[in-house]
């Protein structure tokens, strides 16, 4: 499926991609970013292609387990042997090409094509070739092992694949993004785990458009008014004070939430209950001697939206949500969605993690939908201006707060400064060559560095809850 | 966070597959005109709405990812939403007609009566028609005049959702 685009981008096909006005603090992306083939392909060769990509999490998977995934275009088996060791092999018969594994998720020590009968140990040796005498020794048959995907590298659980051997390591690509994720691990003591049922979904906008929206706290009163109601009458006063957006280099961005809803076992709020309240005060001072005041202050206190480019979002929010993106064409992307929470949780609480993370994110949520509604309305209403003469209507305008662009100082949530780090990056990564200046940039200061919000403990503030509902908790 | 309300009466009364056909049918006629109070009014208080993803399997709503798992409260929010000219991916509403066939009573426990059947909605919205085919597998409360839901469960036979075929209206 591709954009139907009825107006070939011809002449616009020259027109700068992303251009940034410092004189007029304006920032622009042009809007074939989001519809042209041939930049979706350019898109593919030199990101999906060359980059590290998230695959999925180890703790998917136990010994022989597999799943059936495609990224960047390419089906792939996400696998674990007997050894404990993880595999990605391209699932695609190494005789004649046959998608090998047709399951979608399932526990083989063997991959078998039906075609041949070729079989593979899930190690990626080969297991058995009908009539090998045929060929010309042990070491041809040999060969014939699955092809395995370039690089494979775990962090926190977290793994990643890359299809070019010419990367940096892992951590150093995930730079400033690494501490955050490590965070997600710190919640909990017995670490975190992906749970079963995956929201697969598809939506018909360009991937770029759901980083965009992830990363843009403008949008979320008037997009989500039902769902920011909804949260106003169960208690939370929802506001967007003090949370920013952090551009944290090689195209990941990070927004620091403290006014959107609380955080299970974590952040305690009206709407999760007296039981919650005293679990999650138990659950504070467990954190605080575990990893001392002031981290567990940052793990537990703010929530985060970490985008780890290109395809990775993490929502750390009431619960934690993990979202891959996987582009399909243009105007078409495919969305996997999992929860993780923590190992062994107790059944309670898990009952409301699940009621209160799936009422707000996935496509069957309270608000999540409004977000799609969302891309799929930019990526139709787009059209308007495709080939028009007026060449400058066919740019996006991501201009909010551009006056703290460069000079280390921090953008508000509310801003669009998390997008623009984006678009400077992809603009390059995609090989156009950077965004076009126009005016002098100023003198480039550091981006800076993610602070913590200004919000209470969160250990003092639901014990001094307790105490004032003391009556309440003991009912 | 609810506790199920059992003042409306149960009963041990005969119920016939005609009798739930109608209900389902009733219901149905309800969604397709965005009738939500009057849908609402088909549970018992206390009642709860699910879709468990296309590869959930067996996992319960409590456990595991879901498309949807409402229990009273978020029930009640989802119909105040969709009264809202601000549920924006419903505004203005999917025009959606649906079919329900294979109607069978697959259990009766007292005044609990466990309902199994075939649905075909089709949803039209911006341009383009998605077609969602599935079971329900409902708990429904018997009284003396009529049935509500207990637990109304949708379960698509989907391999995931296709573009543009996000859950934002009653499956």
């Amino acid at each position: 499926m591709t954009s139907p685009s009825a107006h070939p981008d011809s002449d616009a096909a020259t027109a700068p991609l992303v251009v940034q006005d410092w004189e007029r603090r304006a920032f622009r992306v042009h809007r074939r970013a989001y519809r042209d083939a041939e930049l979706f392909e350019a898109e593919r060769a030199r990101i999906w292609e060359k980059t590290w990509l998230y695959l999925g999490h180890e703790t998917e998977l136990g010994p022989n387990d597999f799943k059936v995934r495609t990224l960047g275009g390419r089906p792939l088996i996400f696998t674990r042997d007997s050894a404990g060791e993880l595999h990605a092999f391209l699932n695609s018969c190494p005789h004649r090409g046959t998608v090998l594994c047709r399951e979608t998720q399932g526990t083989s020590k063997h991959f078998n094509c039906f075609y041949h009968a070729w079989a593979f140990h899930n190690t990626g040796e080969v297991a058995a070739i009908p009539d090998p005498s045929a060929y010309a020794d042990e070491q041809y048959k040999a060969s014939m092992r699955l092809r395995e995907v370039a690089k494979l590298e775990v962090f926190e659980g977290f793994v990643f694949v890359s299809f070019s051997d010419d990367v940096p390591p892992l951590v150093d690509h995930l730079g400033p993004a690494a501490d955050y994720m490590r965070m997600i691990g710190e919640q909990h003591v017995a670490g975190m785990e992906v749970l079963p049922g995956t929201q697969l979904y598809g939506v018909r906008g360009n991937w770029k458009l759901a980083v965009e929206n992830a990363m843009d706290g403008y949008h979320f009163s008037p997009t989500h008014n039902t769902f920011v109601g909804y949260l106003r009458e169960s208690g939370f006063a929802v506001d967007d004070d003090d949370q920013y957006a952090y551009n944290l280099g090689n195209g990941h961005s990070l927004l620091i939430l403290t006014g959107h809803g609380g955080r299970i076992s974590m952040l305690w709020e009206p709407r999760f209950g007296e039981e919650e309240r005293v679990r999650t005060a138990e659950h504070r001072r467990e954190m605080e001697l575990r990893l001392g005041s002031e981290r567990a202050h940052l793990v537990a206190d703010e929530s985060h939206i970490l985008f780890v480019f290109p395809n990775l979002l993490l929502f750390d929010l009431e619960g934690l949500s993990i979202r891959q993106l996987e582009p399909v064409a243009p105007g078409h992307t495919d969305v996997r969605a999992w929860q993780l929470a923590p190992r062994g949780e107790d059944a309670g609480v898990r009952d409301l993690r699940m009621r209160t993370m799936v009422s707000f994110v996935g496509p069957g949520g309270l608000a999540t939908p409004d977000d799609i509604e969302a891309y799929e309305a930019v990526q139709r209403g787009i059209e308007a201006t495709a080939g028009d003469a007026r060449a400058e209507l066919d740019y996006s305008d991501m201009s909010r707060g551009m006056a703290d662009d460069g000079t280390g100082r921090r953008g508000r949530s509310t801003d669009e400064g998390a997008m623009r780090g984006f678009w400077r990056h992809w603009v390059t990564a995609v090989g156009a060559g950077g965004p076009t200046d126009v005016g002098t940039p100023p003198a480039a200061q550091p981006e800076p560095t993610p602070l913590p919000s200004k919000r209470p403990h969160g250990l003092d503030e639901i014990l001094a809850g307790l105490e004032t509902g003391t009556e309440v908790a003991a009912r | 966070m609810t506790a199920v309300d059992e003042a409306l009466r149960g009963s041990t009364r005969t119920v016939t597959r005609a009798e739930v056909e109608d209900f389902l049918f009733a219901e149905a006629d309800l969604l397709d005109r965005q009738r939500y109070d009057e849908w609402l009014g088909l549970f018992v208080e206390g009642g709860r709405f699910e879709i468990p993803t296309t590869d959930a399997g067996d996992t319960p709503a409590s456990q595991g990812g879901y498309f949807v798992c409402d229990d009273w409260d978020l029930l009640r929010a989802r119909v105040k939403r969709l009264r809202s000219r601000k549920a924006h991916a419903e505004n203005p509403a999917s025009l959606t007609h649906r079919m329900i066939t294979n109607v069978r009573l697959t259990g009766r426990d007292g005044d609990e009566l466990t309902v199994a059947a075939n649905f075909l909605v089709h949803r039209a919205r911006d341009g383009h028609t998605n077609s969602f085919p599935g079971r329900y597998a409902h708990r429904l409360l018997v009284t003396e005049d009529g049935l509500r839901f207990r637990l109304r469960r949708s379960v698509l036979a989907l391999e995931r959702l296709e573009a543009g075929a996000r859950l934002s209206f009653i499956l």
